[in-house]
């Protein structure tokens, strides 16, 4: 259900981004996924079949990077890479840390046909 | 065909926090406290809401949005005291912000001093939705065992306070506030933690209490602005 909506939005901004940069379709769409996104990579990639289909994306390939959880410590200011989800700093073990990757869904670059531009005389 | 690519590296979701963020603060600005309360189903959100509005009386001017699948059985519940909105998803397992403007400007006035949102029953995909609350509440009834918060990183992660509910069970019920509350502070630490019992009242008061304190900061704060 999520995953469904996110895709929508994704294959809108995928073609904002196409027509901004004048592609007719795109080769592929690089996205990253956190491990506290929210989103199941699985489900996002199936969501993207299906829901590109008849669209500028239909025969684009979704590369999916799963990302790393990162907290930074507000206390000693240093930056932890969490394995699971204990949020503690791995420097001086303060709770007080603030997540600074890995909860997000972004669309990090989209690989899209380069027509030619044909300068008029 | 030659092709190119447009590096980007931008939040799919950024149109959506902007919009929560800016309702979040028109809503401060006008003293009106949102309340995001979550948990899975049963575990007496809507018993809470009861007993919240009983205590408070006519002291403070509240309104309810309540979503669910189907029916307007929890709306039903709360009308003999506030002006509630039922929202209904229509399969959909959360609330989000569109549903919930929609319901704002459903209900009798606009503005109200504390404003609860009663999500959808479920401790996951609530967790991805910012509703444009000053407050997430995750409710725990003791009941579902101790062992959820780790089960259920994100929700915890993100609420500010957990409410363990249903606490004249815990005679009968392998639940322990303690470990509980140390599991969900690994995964936050500095959750705020409180224990009532709604049906009898018990922490009702201290709930009450704590909701009007944390209005009484957004207040402060926004007056800043």
């Amino acid at each position: 259900m999520h995953e469904q909506s996110l895709v929508k939005s994704l294959l809108r901004q995928v073609d904002e981004v196409l027509i901004e940069n004048r592609g007719s379709w795109a080769s592929s769409v690089e996205v990253e996924i956190g491990p506290l996104s929210g989103v199941e990579a699985d489900l996002v990639r199936s969501a993207f079949e299906q829901l590109s289909a008849g669209t500028r994306c239909s025969n684009a390939t979704l590369l999916i990077q799963l990302s790393l959880l990162v907290v930074r410590c507000r206390d000693c200011l240093s930056e932890s890479r969490l394995a699971g989800f204990v949020f503690r700093c791995h420097h001086c073990g303060s709770g007080n840390v603030q997540v600074i990757s890995g909860d997000a869904l972004r669309l990090l670059s989209v690989t899209m046909d380069s027509p030619v531009e044909i300068e008029h005389a | 065909m030659p092709e190119k690519t447009i590096v980007l590296n931008h939040d799919i979701q950024a149109d959506r926090r902007k919009a929560a963020s800016d309702m979040r603060e028109s809503l401060a600005k006008q003293g009106t406290f949102v309340i995001n309360l979550v948990s899975s189903p049963g575990s007496g959100k809507t018993s809470l809401l009861e007993a919240t509005c009983q205590h408070w009386g006519n002291r403070w001017k509240v309104g309810v949005l309540v979503g669910d699948l189907a029916t307007d059985r929890d709306a039903k519940r709360l009308e003999p005291f506030v002006p509630v909105r039922q929202l209904t998803t229509g399969g959909a397992c959360h609330l989000e912000l569109t549903l919930v403007q929609r319901g704002l400007s459903e209900l009798p006035s606009q503005r109200y001093d504390f404003l609860f949102i009663e999500n959808v029953g479920n401790l996951v995909c609530p967790a991805s939705h910012d509703l444009a609350e000053h407050l997430r509440v995750v409710l725990l009834s003791t009941t579902e065992g101790d062992d959820k918060p780790g089960k259920y990183p994100k929700m915890f992660r993100t609420s500010d306070l957990m409410v363990i509910s249903k606490c004249d069970l815990l005679p009968y019920v392998p639940f322990s506030i303690q470990s509980v509350t140390d599991d969900a502070r690994l995964i936050r630490a500095d959750l705020d933690v409180l224990t009532v019992c709604s049906i009898r009242g018990e922490g009702i008061a201290a709930w009450c209490q704590y909701l009007e304190d944390r209005r009484q900061t957004m207040v402060a704060a926004s007056v800043l602005l």
